[in-house]
C-alpha cells in the first residue's frame, strides 16, 4: 500500500473522532480562595519596575498600562501610555472589554500596590486573564527608574549593570524630574542607548 | 496533568534536559531524512522533491493530533500551552525573508546546523549569512522596530478566529494537508530531476 494511503487510512478517522467529540472545557472558570492565595503567595502577579520600562521604550504593543487610582491623581502624573480605570469603577461595563481579554496583558499600578493588588484580586477572581501588578508600585518606580541609588562598589556587578540599565532608562523616561506633572513626558524624548534587561520568554520553535 | 513543567511536576532543568534530548533525536532525523542536503529544501520551492514539505506537515498534524487527544483525556491542559504572539506586518514580511532564504541558501536555520555538524561547506556559509542577518537586525533595530512591533493580534488561533473548535478544524488541516500531499506527489512526477 502506497504511504500516503496508508497515513489517509489513519489520520482521517483520527480526525473524524476529535471533530466529534465536544472539547475538553473543564477548567474552573473561578479559583477557590486556596489557590487564590497560593498565587498571591508566590507573587506571581508581579511584574518588575524593569521589564515594565523596557517595554514603554521599546513601545512594545502587547501590553496596557492602567492606573487604578482616582482621576485627579491620574491627570496630576501617569506613566507613559496609561489608561484610569478607578478601582471604584473597576466593575463598570465600560472596563469590561480592557480587563477580560487575552490580546494584551494589563499592568495595574497605584501609588503602592494595596489598591493595584486589589484590582487584581477582583479581576482574578472573575476568572480574567493577563493582568498583572507593577511591583512596588508608583513609589518604588520614582526610587529605582526616575532616581536610581549607585549602588556600593563592593556590589557585585549584576547590580552596577541593573543600576546603568534603570539609569538610561529613567533618562529615556523623562528621570530627575520625578513628581512634577509631565504627563506628555513620553516615549518621545531622547533615547540614550539602552541595554535591554533580559526579558523571560520562551523559546519559540521552528525548524 | 500536563503541562509537566508549567505545572511543576519536573523542574526547569529537567525541563531543560528533556529538551536537549528532543532536539538531538530531532537533528538526528532531520540528517537521517537527508535534510542535511541543500537540495532538498529548496526542492520545494522547485518540485522536484516534495520531502520537506510532508516531513513537516505530517509533523504538524501528528503533533496537533496528540495534543487534542491528551486533552480530550485530561492529560494536558491546552489553556497552559505557549502560542506564540502575532505581529502580523513582522510575520510577512519576516515570512518572505524567510522563504527567499530558503530557496537562496537551501537552508533552514535548523538543517544548516545539521549540514554543518557533518561538514558540508555550503552550510557553515549559510551559519555566517544567519550571524550576519541577526547583527543587521540588532543593530538596525532603531530603524525596523516600528514595523517589527506594528499590528500585534495578541495570541491568536486561527481556529477561534475564524470561530470553528480545535477538533473540526483540526480535521479540515488533515484534509488540506492529505490534499497538498497528493499535489506534491503530483509535482516530484510532473518537474523530476536526476538524482544527486
Amino acid at each position: 500500500m502506497k504511504p500516503l494511503r496508508l497515513l489517509a487510512l489513519f489520520i482521517i478517522p483520527m480526525g473524524l473522532i476529535i471533530a466529534a467529540v465536544p472539547q475538553n472545557k473543564t477548567k474552573p472558570y473561578k479559583l477557590t480562595a486556596d489557590q487564590l492565595l497560593g498565587e498571591a503567595n508566590t507573587r506571581t502577579q508581579y511584574i518588575t519596575p524593569e521589564t515594565v520600562a523596557d517595554m514603554i521604550i521599546k513601545k512594545d504593543p502587547s501590553f496596557q498600562l492602567i492606573d487604578v487610582r482616582n482621576k485627579d491623581d491620574f491627570e496630576k502624573f501617569s506613566l507613559p501610555g496609561a489608561i484610569n480605570i478607578p478601582v471604584a469603577d473597576l466593575l463598570s461595563d465600560k472596563f469590561t472589554d480592557i480587563l477580560n481579554q487575552d490580546v494584551k496583558m494589563n499592568i495595574f499600578y497605584s501609588n503602592g500596590t494595596i489598591t493595584a493588588n486589589e484590582a487584581w484580586m477582583v479581576t482574578r477572581q472573575l476568572g480574567y486573564k493577563n493582568n498583572l501588578v507593577l511591583e512596588g508600585g508608583l513609589n518604588y518606580w520614582f526610587d529605582v527608574i526616575l532616581n536610581p541609588q549607585k549602588p556600593a562598589s563592593t556590589s557585585p556587578d549584576e547590580e552596577f549593570a541593573k543600576y546603568d540599565f534603570r539609569l538610561s532608562a529613567g533618562k529615556a523616561l523623562g528621570g530627575g524630574m520625578a513628581v512634577q506633572s509631565n504627563q506628555n513626558q513620553s516615549t518621545e524624548s531622547a533615547k540614550p542607548a539602552l541595554q535591554s534587561a533580559p526579558k523571560k520568554k520562551k523559546a519559540a520553535g521552528g525548524c | 496533568m500536563g503541562p509537566l513543567s508549567v505545572n511543576e511536576l519536573i523542574s526547569a532543568n529537567t525541563n531543560l534536559f528533556l529538551a536537549f534530548i528532543i532536539g538531538i533525536g530531532f537533528g538526528f532525523v532531520l540528517e537521517q531524512s537527508g535534510f542535511s542536503s541543500s537540495r532538498k529544501l529548496a526542492g520545494v520551492f522547485y518540485g522536484y522533491d516534495t520531502v520537506v514539505l510532508k516531513v513537516f506537515f505530517t509533523a504538524a498534524i501528528t503533533a496537533m493530533l496528540g495534543l487534542l487527544f491528551f486533552s480530550l483525556f485530561g492529560w494536558i491542559d491546552l489553556n497552559l500551552i505557549y502560542v506564540n504572539p502575532t505581529y502580523l506586518t513582522s510575520a510577512i514580511v519576516g515570512g518572505m525573508i524567510m522563504g527567499a532564504g530558503f530557496i537562496i541558501g537551501g537552508y533552514c536555520p535548523g538543517t544548516s546546523f545539521c549540514g554543518a555538524s557533518i561538514g558540508k561547506i555550503d552550510a557553515f556559509v549559510f551559519i555566517g549569512g544567519l550571524f550576519i542577518g541577526i547583527l543587521i537586525f540588532a543593530l538596525g533595530y532603531k530603524i525596523w522596530d516600528g514595523m517589527y512591533l506594528a499590528k500585534f493580534l495578541g495570541f491568536p488561533k486561527i481556529s477561534q478566529t475564524i470561530g470553528l473548535s480545535d477538533g473540526v478544524f483540526a480535521f479540515l488541516l488533515i484534509i488540506v494537508a492529505l490534499s497538498m500531499f497528493r499535489v506534491a506527489e503530483w509535482a516530484e512526477k510532473k518537474f523530476p530531476r536526476e538524482e544527486y
